[in-house]
């Protein structure tokens, strides 16, 4: 770790320039008309086909956080850290189930961001500023483990040891950020569309070769096994129990199924796999998609088994340790002992590209619910599309500058943390968006209050548990009932809880609703042209409703 | 349900789709089904095969799907009906 790996630097640099090119380029395909609208900023035009979705929407979902945290965690506690494949294999049926719905309604409307469909459904603009309030703050801290991610690796190729100058330290971290910024404020989504090709190419490459030829290395799939259920058994001295086990235990099994279901839940509801879906050019790419996405998951199973392949490679452990017994280094310890230096810079490079690609979307994601549901609604109702594109522009750089200050100031476990609390909130959107696709029985008000309760609960919960040597923020679980049980869900049961009885409640005493400006006609809406302002134009009722 | 004269998809084949739908979910969700060691795949224990095949058998259940609510794009734009 002491010495920089020239071999696999200059195979980073490279890559990192190809992909700078192509995100420069970007901006020059497929020319829109009119450049200077949201629809082609923060969407890419609206006009995904099948193909480019099912990159876009892989390189964005799968991010390089999730190849580094899975198999760390897989590597620290063994089967627990599956609860992720299972997540990724559920989480394609709910997005056929909901995905078509959301889409429609938004063609149909012009929405570009979660927040404006529930803005527009529920005839609420605290609940639009609601939702996106909270996507804005779960987005912030998963770009900031984007670099975590980055950082990883750059650790592991020597470059920025802990003894550096911190300014010197940061500085490949902060280039690498300032170009991805200065791209996507130039192309919007079109850059991350292209770009994933290149993502996805190297993840495919780099896992295809590490499956079939570490394991030839390490003595066969039947030794890493045996290796790694052998230290899964040995009791950790800092709790007194087995650091986990090759197969879910009883015990653990609900927490894994609530974890699972909760995360998959949560995805759907994340800005940035919004904003992916609502990229796509027709109805039916959403479910090819949620049939096509799957090789992904795959992907996904076979990089969770890296954890239990560094856990069989002794130089693995050793490094881990001397890196004061960080398992999320395990991944790239394993590519530098197991790879020659040339390959080992290609699934270095297959990383950072890959958390290049989900930063951009997310920061573009965000933008989109800045502008629409707070700048529009709040600071300048008659903002034209030019206007609002020159917003979110500004708006995904700052989000970026943001989520640098996150990772660069506050300490790794800040970050860690905010993301769990991220994962929370997020979930906590899930009625307003995903129920009100389907039905406007809950009352506005009662939905944000269910919103506020569950925020509340779920933050104050996730602060009080404690594990992996942390007071607070110490894991994602608490015990309801006798169960272990994921707190994103418990927050989300209780959150539909009081909506459900503050809706009987304020009908009994009579409070006003809210103006529903969808039609039934628009959940189920194929549009093949873009209906852009006069969508939108149309006057609501009750003007006093938005 | 709206849904169904929207669509001009029978209810039955809703049926069909949701219960494919569900049984997809429900594959990894039920955790008992698959938290076991054997029966072994090779070196494989059970709890990572069976979640490695359920990939490919979620993803076939989706194409179905797709493949029964598959209809001709319709130029429909915001119009109500």
């Amino acid at each position: 770790m002491s010495h920089i790996n020239t071999v696999a630097l200059a195979i980073v640099i490279g890559s990192f320039l190809i992909v700078t090119y192509i995100g420069f380029a970007s901006a020059r395909w497929r020319p829109a008309e009119d450049p200077m609208h949201l629809n082609e900023w923060g969407l890419g035009g609206r006009g995904f086909g099948t193909f480019v979705s099912w990159f876009l929407l892989g390189g964005d979902i799968y991010t390089a956080y999730t190849f580094i945290a899975v198999p760390a965690l897989v590597y620290a506690s063994g089967a627990a850290g599956f609860y992720a494949l299972s997540y990724t294999i559920m989480v394609f049926p709910i997005v056929f189930i909901f995905g078509p719905r959301l889409w429609s309604v938004a063609r149909a409307r012009g929405y570009v961001s979660p927040g404006d469909f529930v803005r527009g459904r529920h005839g609420s603009q605290g609940l639009g500023l609601a939702v996106a309030a909270t996507g804005i703050l779960a987005t912030m801290p998963y770009i900031a483990l984007q670099l975590v991610g980055i950082e990883a690796v750059l650790t592991t190729m020597g470059i920025g040891s802990p003894s550096g100058s911190s300014f010197i330290r940061d500085l490949p971290l902060i280039i690498a950020f300032a170009v991805v910024a200065v791209y996507t404020y130039l192309a919007g989504l079109r850059a991350p569309a292209l770009i994933a090709f290149v993502k996805d190419f190297l993840i495919y490459v780099t896992v295809i070769v590490a499956i079939i030829y570490i394991p030839s290395r390490l003595g066969g799939w039947g030794h890493i096994f045996s290796v790694s259920s052998a230290h899964l058994k040995t009791v950790n001295p800092a709790t007194g129990k087995p650091y986990g086990s090759i197969v879910v235990m009883p015990a653990g099994e609900w927490a894994f199924a609530t974890l699972a279901l909760g995360s998959a839940l949560a995805l759907f509801v994340y800005p940035h796999a919004v904003t992916g879906v609502f990229a796509a050019k027709r109805r039916n790419v959403i479910r090819r998609n949620a049939a096509m996405l799957p090789a992904y998951s795959l992907v996904l199973g076979l990089i969770a088994l890296f954890g239990y392949m560094a856990r069989a490679t002794p130089a693995v452990n050793a490094g881990v340790k001397a890196g004061g017994g960080n398992p999320q280094l395990s991944v790239p310890l394993l590519f530098e002992h197991m790879f020659p230096s040339w390959f080992a810079g290609i699934g270095y490079s297959a990383i950072i590209i890959g958390a290049l690609v989900p930063a951009a979307v997310m920061s573009i994601a965000a933008a989109n619910l800045f502008t629409r549901t707070i700048y529009k609604e709040l600071i300048s109702p008659n903002a034209t599309p030019a206007q609002e594109t020159r917003v979110a522009r500004l708006a995904s750089l700052l989000m970026k500058v943001g989520a640098l200050g996150f990772a660069i100031e506050l300490n790794k476990t800040f970050s860690i943390n905010l993301q769990l609390l991220g994962g929370i909130w997020i979930l906590q959107t899930f009625p307003a968006v995903v129920i009100g696709l389907y039905t406007r029985w809950f009352h506005r008000i009662a939905l944000i209050i269910g919103w506020a309760v569950g925020m509340a609960y779920g933050s104050v919960e996730a602060y009080r548990t404690s594990g992996g040597g942390q007071a607070h923020f110490g894991a994602s679980t608490t015990t309801v009932l006798g169960h272990v049980t994921y707190i994103a869900l418990v927050a989300l049961i209780l959150n539909i809880a009081v909506s459900a009885v503050l809706t009987l409640v304020f009908r009994r005493i009579g409070l006003q609703d809210g103006y529903d400006e969808t039609r039934p006609a628009d959940y189920a809406a194929d549009p093949a042209t873009v209906p852009t302002a006069s969508a939108r134009a149309r006057p609501p009722a009750v003007p006093s409703a938005r | 349900m709206a849904k169904h004269a929207l669509s001009g998809k029978s209810p039955a084949t809703w049926g069909v789709v949701t219960v494919l739908l569900v049984i997809a979910i429900f594959g990894t969700l039920w955790v008992p089904i698959y938290a076991r060691f054997a029966p072994k795949l090779g070196p494989f224990p059970f709890f990572y095969w069976y979640q490695l095949i359920w990939v490919p058998v979620s993803a076939v259940l989706c194409w179905i799907c797709y493949l029964l609510l598959r209809s001709k794009p319709r130029n429909q734009g915001a119009v109500p009906r």
